[in-house]
């Protein structure tokens, strides 16, 4: 009676260790689970490979410091993507540290895939009010958005040749923590039929599935496991996996201390009642 | 409608808007509550029908900016007025800014224990500011390079995912103790939870791989979320749009109660 008494009053500091456990393990092992990709994230990964070399993709990067554990490979793995396809595409962010976060992501595959600020991307910086800021930027891209994040003028950049109106955005990118992207279907997606993908964090995935089944955005990256995926479909070996396999160790050790407490409560409650209701 | 202004022209600019919103904003503080009461309702109610009648109104094929689009004689202002309202979005962080200067002065001026919050909140504030500003400017020093680095990259950055990976454990040992099946809900919220838990991680799809694929816990969570999740989140969200629609027409037309519209 004691031990099903304490498998259901775990000390909460208990819990905290194994947590940590779980989630440090696999970075020390290495365990190479096989990813099976999801439709969704597939439908993604297909919507950045129809694309042409040199269409302009708008990448909002939404996302700050606190989800990087998500939203950080989600970047990763769709502008390697872009980046492979020759895309020119253009960051912009409606959060105070979207367009560093990114910056610096685009900066180190730069390097990789040999695309250049400027020429290949740009970076618009981070820009308030998305609603109002939204309304205005589908009628006229330059006058709106005006410079990039260092304050100079949009005409410099080769990557801008051609670039009016939101109709010249071939694919929106939208990776993010928040309801951003709902503001981007009402404004750009949905009004301008502009194909629209987007990476939200795990916890967002079951509201976003509304917009996947009803067509009104063409893929999903699900959270940290939809990156793995997505490294998996591009054939990339970065530390991905590995965060999957600790996203999957805590999802495991959740399920195990769930289902752990509830058969000792009812082990418990069968075992009071044989001994005539005295707990 | 709006030319970028360059060299002198640019600081004349900034300081002459400076000057006239703290005009502006001095001389509606010394209205009356009444008078003020009006001057709120009115700029509410014509900026939210600019952009009702620019929405509703026929549209014809016209040119907006120098682009061909489809509008009416409202159209050609919807841009300025994106570019116009962010500087009363930063108006309103000037005055939150102001706002916690004020409070967290006089915690530090009453000294006590909780006051070195609000001098941590000063360090942190000047700091960042001062920061940023060394770093952006067009020849930023090696130390100025540095010092943003250590504070964004340093401090704010892993702050941050700190403060957001904690909740991580609370979920943990919150959902240790509340999903137990006490009754038929709790049961099926239970069920529910583990099979999409489990349907989410590659774990969880290794062990029904070998079942038919109608099986597979990926496809039942899929099932799950767009079959039994996507009618209820979007019963929810229509809910919530009419709700929105009904408190905007509250505050257009001036019929919100509350700090703003009353006393």
């Amino acid at each position: 009676m004691k031990a099903l008494r304490f498998l259901q009053t775990v000390d909460r500091r208990v819990i905290y260790v194994l947590l940590m456990l779980s989630v440090t393990a696999p970075f020390f092992l290495s365990i190479r689970l096989p990813m099976m990709v999801s439709p969704a994230t597939q439908a993604f990964y297909n919507a950045i490979d129809a694309l042409q070399p040199g269409d302009f993709v708008l990448f909002s990067s939404d996302w700050e410091a606190g989800t990087r554990g998500e939203n950080g490979p989600q970047t990763e793995a769709a502008l390697t993507h872009l980046m492979r396809k020759k895309c020119r595409f253009a960051i912009i962010s409606f959060q105070p540290q979207g367009p560093k976060l990114a910056q610096d992501i685009a900066e180190r595959l730069g390097k990789e895939y040999d695309s250049v600020e400027g020429r290949d991307w740009i970076n618009w910086g981070y820009k308030v009010d998305a609603k109002n800021y939204l309304k205005g930027f589908v009628r006229d891209i330059p006058g709106v958005v005006k410079t990039n994040n260092k304050t100079e003028p949009l005409e410099k950049f080769p990557v801008m040749r051609g670039i009016k109106t939101a109709s010249d955005i071939k694919l929106l990118v939208s990776i993010t923590p928040s309801n951003v992207y709902q503001t981007y279907i009402q404004f750009v997606a949905g009004p301008l039929k502009v194909p629209m993908v987007v990476a939200p964090t795990s916890v967002m995935v079951p509201e976003v599935f509304n917009y996947l089944d009803s067509k009104q955005i063409l893929g999903m990256m699900p959270g940290l496991p939809g990156a793995g995926e997505y490294e998996g479909l591009l054939k990339t070996n970065t530390k991905v996996t590995r965060f999957a396999n600790s996203a999957s160790f805590a999802h495991v050790l959740i399920i195990f201390l769930i289902v752990m407490g509830n058969i000792a409560m009812v082990m418990e409650r069968r075992q009071s009642a044989r001994s005539g209701g005295q707990a | 409608m709006f030319t970028p202004k360059i060299g002198g022209a640019w600081y004349g600019y900034i300081v002459g808007s400076l000057l006239a919103g703290i005009v502006l904003l001095v001389v509606l503080m010394q209205l009356p509550q009444r008078a003020r009461k009006y001057v709120l309702w009115t700029v509410t109610f014509l900026g939210g029908l600019f952009y009702a009648l620019e929405f509703f109104l026929p549209t014809h094929e016209m040119l907006i900016e120098g682009n061909k689009a489809d509008g009416n004689f409202l159209s050609p202002f919807v841009v300025p007025m994106t570019n116009v309202l962010p500087v009363i979005s930063a108006f309103a962080v000037g005055l939150g800014v102001i706002n916690l200067f004020q409070m967290h002065t006089k915690r530090v001026l009453k000294w006590n224990l909780d006051s070195i919050n609000s001098v941590a909140f000063f360090v942190a504030m000047i700091a960042m500011t001062v920061g940023h500003l060394m770093a952006k400017s067009p020849h930023p020093s090696p130390f100025a390079t540095s010092l943003y680095k250590v504070l964004f990259e340093g401090a704010l950055q892993s702050l941050d995912a700190t403060m957001f990976s904690i909740i991580a454990f609370y979920i943990t040992s919150a959902a240790y103790r509340a999903f137990r099946i006490r009754s038929l809900e709790a049961t099926l919220l239970l069920a529910t939870a583990i099979i999409v838990m489990l349907g989410q991680i590659t774990l969880g799809q290794l062990l029904t791989h070998a079942l038919p694929e109608y099986l597979h816990v990926e496809v039942v969570r899929n099932w799950i979320l767009t079959k039994v999740n996507a009618p209820a989140t979007r019963a929810i969200s229509v809910g919530l749009g009419i709700g929105s629609l009904a408190v905007g027409l509250r505050i257009w037309l001036g019929l919100e109660r509350g700090s703003y519209f009353d006393n």
